[in-house]
């Protein structure tokens, strides 16, 4: 039935218009092409490698508006025009059109290409999901003017005989890996497939010759037929691979003149109830993949599908529904035709894991199957990247986001790394380090190895530090400020030499293979020693000596460390400490769960610790070989982090259990989250040197961000509840906190003392002033509603206390205090007690016996309560700052002007 | 896509001027009822189903009435009437009366796309009424036309006395069926079936077709039918939710097909590209959760997006993760292995681990890079992994994919969850 008298008469006697006689006519180095929205995210990576691989063959391309720009190729730039009728006025000419508009574009482009080009021949659309609507008047105007149309939604074609390839992206970005010239023309409804199965072809010895990816839109205009009709008259193909989906009659109309493996996909279609892909057809044809298995089988005469159990074919062809017995249907298709493949086979199909981990499963044999090293280039390319040592993740903006801390909004427990301020309250000093820099709190070795890094740096007598802190004490600066002083002079060059140290080690020890840091039985002669002369040095190195005799004392263990004994020559302080350190990080760096870079900032880290512990006593206790009344060996090989900091802190020894509260302080205290003023002042530190360039983020710096972001009102304000619980209890004749029998009748002192509160706030209101002063460490924003309120911090604590058997008369006060206030309707229910009067309790139950004797005086008691809050918080920072440098993006805390105001 | 039956038939057609039988909805009151029983004399009562499916004459579920009482007891019949065709289930949610219209010819008509012919193209027979299957091919005009031009009076022509159509419905057929071209292109329909038209004859014996029934089929790719004013509940029937979620990143920019294979599989399959999709649909079968297709190079944050999706839908069940595409021609690789493997984490660490056994089969560019990021990923996370390039063969892949499934299932799953330190029962 002829449809149209307009239609232009073609090859064939097929009912519709057909120009192409042949496959060798398909894309072709005489072909000339013009790309329309040759701009767009798609075509200008794919264009370029096309263009360049056929020897140059798209003369311009076309983007409204950007008329005059060009894409840049490595066969030279192909200019770009407003529209086609400016690029032929220009002087091009082409035959083939290539369409990447957006679908709502796409008919349009191609009445453009035929109107406006009289020499065009084909049209190779890329554009997926057209309209159907638009696919009929595309076809439509293609019939009429006698053009040849590819697609849509296809990637193009190609010809591995010719060079050439129009259109998309078939054969990937390296076409000429896929494409070798042979005899097999391939014609895919899937475009990724399409490469796929060229892929298989030459992996077991066919070239091709031709390839063309149809698409499966409802209309595909270069359909089954047609290639079925060009494949006849194309000397070059000796046989033809077909890969069909459901819908359509197209194959039914093929009349296939050589052999021909066909692969149909997609029998679980006719289980879907409604289309994906292809509308079915109403009026009652059978298209699905069934119906078409059984249309290839009738032109094959087979009675069955062609598997590797069960080869059925003829000298016509073989039905496959699996693509990887296409090369095995073939086979045995043109061995029935007498005729061999084109070449030797490329490689195997077998399976062939690049990357694998059992995580520590048993597997069995079938599952459990070994890593192969791929072929060029990619062999290099997964070398390269599992030289690769610790994590990397991501960048973002981390402006008031953390990866390291969490408030909990409802209970207001901040965690680091997953464990809870309270969990933290139990933990050792040196644990937190651990956990604030490597996720993870460590074992009894690592508190080792931990203890004697910071140690080494807290004795800051004859420094530079030492002298600025000083100076900084006696102008009458707070804590912060003069701890600030020494920190900002540990910059990047002090510790530089410990970093390349922890570099080298890194290199050497995962070429090695060490997995176990502290494993006994590691062979130390897999390390290679070439290039770590820089580790040791000819004459002994006192202050690594004195290092390694404190690891001793201590019973740590490190097979670094050992291999660095091991080395000829003295190791030097830089090495013992990079060692030491780089045990610490060993086992999170190998599981990726840091960075490199973490695990090479890690000396600095120490060296920082250690200063602002030791810049926190007063000059006078810094002396030549001792500190605090420690000598250098107990400070390095004895005594542990919290000892040393109370030392600094109190200038005496500890006592009882001073350490056991001071322990807990430090867990409460160690974050709030990266909104609290201290996390702010790091990460902004972080932030504006450029977390991007990792490397040169001064992490001192950094510290100095968060010393200066402390202050009176925020880590500081634990004074005020010193200062309170003081004057409450100056009159008492309290002699110890701890003594349960204290003999203070606490219910009388706590009425007394919100009797006066009460006065107080009436003399305020009556002279009209809002300015209330507010009582420290009772109530809470987030505590309030109940009854009666608890703040959970502080119900944990005082039950840890309790278990201990410890008691804690200011402790006990504030719980009477609050009762009192609501007796005395000074509250309207009972205020809970929060986690600030809980520390206020705590420091000053500690420093109670010493004030009353004298030992400290009452102005220390600021400095105290300021310090005790630096030193956890200290190792919370720390936590931002490596996580901001990690993870953040240059300048990222910066709040846009639009966000801000102006206040008159 | 689907649209069946008079409620809306009608309407629709009334935008091309087509006449339709009167017609009446499940809200209709009893004088309503009634009223169009005395004016017509018969009704015919329908039931509501969403969607297309076909033979409910055939399975009783036709009403028909004469008086008011035959009307409501057949409508209390038809209402929630049950219905299944293969593997269609439907289930009506109301009926229609439809006037009856006394007529001496039926006619069939429709139009489709025919991938015989590429081109549109038109079904006629004036032996209407009864299955296009049992037409004599001699009575049945199947003709192709230009869409350019439309379909002309004269197809329509031709077409009847091809098929020797009795001489009196050729002027009236000629007359209105040309409008249903307007109607089917320029509203984004693939289908539209008229079966049948009733002729009848009016006052002054001429006679005006009126179509009695209506069944037709929208293409989701055309924003066109969005002109006709539907209802959007007609069109979400069949999507799940965690499909309509996917759907909504629908756009050229890659896609996002997706529907829900069984919603009690374990083995999740982010799939690439259609031809892949077709083979792991094939060989996963019900292992499989989702059929899926997210290939065409989606940008980072889609990909993203479509991961959170499916992890927070379907993550927990799964015993495998299965990421798997043929050798992409322009899909990066890296962004999209990049983009899943952060879903991954990120969905860990809002709900915590999952006992997971990660497999991928991939090709194309920056595929190592891509490997690199989802095997950190995984390392991180303690989970067990095989990444395939494009050299092992990808239907070998996916029975690796099904072996660790299976392997899963038979206690893996368990020593994996303690390995975790999750406390798991398999």
């Amino acid at each position: 039935m002829q449809m149209n008298p307009l239609q232009k008469q073609g090859v064939g006697d097929f009912r519709y218009y057909v120009g192409i006689s042949s496959l060798a006519q398909i894309a072709t180095r005489d072909d000339r092409v013009c790309v329309l929205n040759i701009l767009g995210a798609e075509s200008s990576e794919v264009t370029p490698v096309g263009h360049a691989w056929s020897g140059g063959n798209v003369v311009f391309g076309t983007a409204p508006g950007k008329g005059g720009q060009a894409l840049a190729t490595a066969a030279g730039d192909i200019p770009v025009y407003n529209n086609v009728r400016d690029g032929l006025q220009a002087g091009h000419r082409f035959n083939c059109g290539v369409v990447y508009l957006p679908p709502a574009a796409a008919r349009d482009g191609v009445a453009e290409l035929i109107r406006v080009n009289p020499q065009l021949k084909k049209v190779f659309i890329v554009t997926e999901k057209i309209a159907v609507h638009d696919a009929r008047e595309i076809r439509a105007m293609g019939q009429q003017a006698g053009v040849d149309i590819f697609g849509a939604n296809g990637l193009g074609v190609a010809d591995a005989w010719n060079r050439v390839r129009i259109g998309g992206a078939l054969g990937g970005d390296a076409p000429g890996d896929t494409l070798r010239p042979g005899s097999i023309a391939i014609f895919s409804n899937s475009g990724g497939f399409s490469t796929t199965i060229a892929q298989y072809l030459r992996m077991s010895g066919w070239g091709t010759t031709t390839v063309i990816s149809s698409g499966k839109d409802v209309y595909i205009h270069y359909a089954a037929p047609e290639f079925a009709f060009a494949l006849a008259n194309d000397a070059r193909s000796k046989a033809a691979v077909l890969y069909c989906e459901p819908g359509g009659t197209y194959e039914l109309d093929a009349r296939f003149t050589k052999p021909v493996v066909a692969c149909v996909v997609g029998r679980w279609k006719s289980r879907l109830t409604r289309a994906v892909g292809h509308a079915g057809a109403m009026a009652g044809c059978e298209d699905d993949a069934r119906a078409k298995e059984r249309w290839f089988m009738d032109k094959f005469g087979v009675d069955g599908i062609f598997t590797p159990d069960e080869p059925r074919f003829s000298a016509r062809g073989a039905l496959v529904t699996n693509i990887a017995h296409i090369p095995g249907a073939l086979m045995a298709v043109m061995r029935a035709n007498a005729t061999l493949p084109d070449f030797e086979p490329e490689g195997s199909l077998v399976l062939k894991p690049w990357f694998a981990s059992d995580a520590g499963l048993a597997l069995p044999a079938s599952l459990a199957l070994q890593v192969v090293a791929p072929a060029a280039p990619y062999g290099a390319q997964v070398e390269q990247v599992n030289r690769q040592v610790g994590g990397i993740l991501p960048r973002q903006a981390m402006k008031d986001a953390s990866g390291a801390s969490q408030m909990d909004a409802q209970t207001q427990l901040g965690s680091l790394y997953g464990v809870s301020m309270l969990q933290a309250a139990t933990l050792a000093f040196e644990s937190l380090v651990k956990l604030a820099l490597l996720h993870e709190v460590g074992d009894e070795n690592d508190r080792r190895l931990v203890a004697t890094a910071v140690a080494a740096h807290v004795n800051l007598h004859g420094t530079p530090a030492l002298a600025a802190a000083q100076a900084a004490r006696e102008a009458g600066n707070a804590p912060n400020a003069v701890i600030a002083a020494a920190v900002a002079i540990i910059g990047p060059r002090c510790q530089q030499g410990a970093r390349d140290a922890a570099r080298l080690l890194i290199d050497r020890f995962a070429a090695a293979g060490l997995k176990d840091p502290v494993d006994e039985h590691f062979d130390l002669g897999k390390v290679e020693i070439l290039g770590c002369e820089g580790l040791v040095g000819a004459a002994p190195d006192a202050r690594a000596q004195a290092l390694l005799a404190a690891l001793d004392a201590r019973g740590a263990k490190s097979v670094l460390l050992r291999w660095l004994r091991a080395l000829p020559g003295h190791p030097t302080a830089n090495a013992v400490l990079a060692a030491t350190t780089t045990t610490l990080a060993w086992t999170p760096l190998m599981a990726k769960r840091v960075s490199r870079l973490t695990a090479e900032s890690l000396p600095w880290w120490m060296a920082l610790f250690g200063t602002l512990i030791g810049a926190s006593a007063p000059g006078t206790r810094h002396h030549d070989g001792h500190f605090c009344g420690f000598d250098d060996a107990q400070l390095l090989g004895r005594c542990s982090l919290a000892e040393t900091a109370f030392a600094a802190l109190i200038g005496l020894p500890p006592v009882d259990d001073d350490l056991f509260v001071f322990q807990t302080l430090f867990g409460l205290l160690l974050t709030n989250g990266p909104g609290a003023i201290s996390a702010q002042g790091a990460k902004g530190a972080v932030s504006a040197d450029g977390p991007e360039a990792a490397q040169r983020v001064q992490l001192n710096k950094a510290l100095v961000g968060f010393l200066t972001h402390t202050g009176y009102a925020h880590g500081g304000n634990g004074y005020e509840g010193i200062a309170f619980l003081n004057e409450q209890f100056r009159d008492t004749r309290l002699a110890d906190p701890g003594d349960p029998e204290h003999g203070i009748d606490l219910a009388a002192l706590a009425w007394r003392t919100a009797q006066r509160y009460a006065s107080y706030k009436a003399e305020r209101r009556s002279i009209g002033s809002t300015d209330i002063a507010k009582l420290p460490g009772v109530n809470h924003p987030v505590f309030k509603d109940k009854p009666v309120n608890h703040d959970p911090r502080e119900v944990f604590i005082a039950q840890l206390f309790e278990q201990r058997g410890e008691h804690n008369v200011f402790h006990a006060f504030y719980r009477a205090l609050v009762q009192a206030l609501f007796d005395a309707g000074v509250s309207r229910n009972v205020y809970c007690v929060n986690v600030d009067a809980v520390i206020a309790s705590l420091l000053l139950k500690m420093l109670w016996k010493r004030l009353r004797h004298g030992e400290v005086a009452e102005r220390d008691l600021e400095t105290a309560a300021f310090t005790i809050f630096l030193y956890p918080r200290m190792l919370g920072c720390a936590a931002e700052i490596d996580d901001h440098l990690n993870r953040g993006r240059n300048m990222d805390t910066r709040t846009p002007a639009s966000s801000c105001r102006f206040v008159a | 896509m689907q649209i069946t039956g008079m409620f809306h038939g009608a309407r629709l057609l009334q935008f091309v001027g087509f006449p339709a039988t009167e017609v009446l909805g499940p809200g209709a009151s009893e004088e309503e009822i009634k009223s169009l029983i005395d004016r017509h004399g018969q009704v015919f009562v329908k039931p509501m189903f969403k969607g297309g499916i076909g033979q409910k004459g055939k399975a009783g579920l036709l009403g028909r009435a004469s008086d008011l009482r035959t009307a409501l007891a057949e409508k209390e019949r038809l209402y929630f009437a049950e219905h299944a065709v293969g593997h269609q289930r439907a289930k009506a949610n109301g009926v229609t009366f439809e006037a009856g219209v006394p007529a001496r010819h039926e006619v069939y008509f429709s139009i489709t796309d025919s991938t015989r012919f590429r081109a549109p193209t038109m079904t006629l027979t004036h032996r209407g009424g009864i299955d296009i299957e049992e037409v004599e091919r001699r009575d049945l005009a199947v003709v192709p036309f230009d869409p350019l031009t439309g379909l002309k009076a004269f197809v329509v022509a031709n077409a009847l006395s091809e098929i020797g159509a009795p001489r009196e419905i050729i002027s009236p057929l000629v007359q209105q069926l040309p409008k249903l071209w307007e109607l089917f292109h320029d509203f984004g329909m693939t289908t539209l079936e008229l079966n049948p038209i009733r002729l009848r004859e009016d006052a002054k014996g001429r006679l005006l077709p009126v179509a009695c029934d209506f069944k037709c089929g929208f293409d989701r790719d055309d924003p066109r039918w969005a002109r006709l004013g539907l209802p959007a509940h007609l069109f979400t029937a069949d999507h799940s939710d965690f499909e309509q979620e996917i759907n909504q990143l629908r756009t050229h920019q890659g896609q996002s097909d997706v529907y829900v294979v069984n919603d009690a599989g374990t083995i999740l399959a982010p799939t690439f590209g259609g031809g892949a999709n077709s083979l792991v649909t094939e060989m996963l079968g019900d292992a499989a959760i989702i059929s899926s297709d997210f290939g065409g190079n989606p940008p980072y944050e889609k990909m993203k997006e479509v991961a959170r999706i499916c992890f927070r839908h379907w993550l927990k069940q799964a015993n495998v993760l299965f990421i798997i595409g043929g050798k992409s021609n322009n899909t990066d690789i890296h962004e999209t292995l990049r983009a899943i493997a952060d879903a991954l984490r990120e969905h860990v660490g809002l709900h915590g681990a999952t006992p997971l056994y990660v497999v991928l089969g991939r090709g194309g560019p920056n595929l190592v890079r891509g490997m690199a990021a989802l095997r950190d990923t995984c390392d991180q996370l303690g989970l067990p992994y095989r990444m395939f390039g494009f050299d092992s063969d990808i239907s070998q892949v996916i029975a690796y994919a099904k072996q660790a499934d299976a392997w899963m299932k038979a206690g893996g799953r368990a020593q994996l969850a303690a390995g975790l330190g999750l406390s798991e029962t398999a």
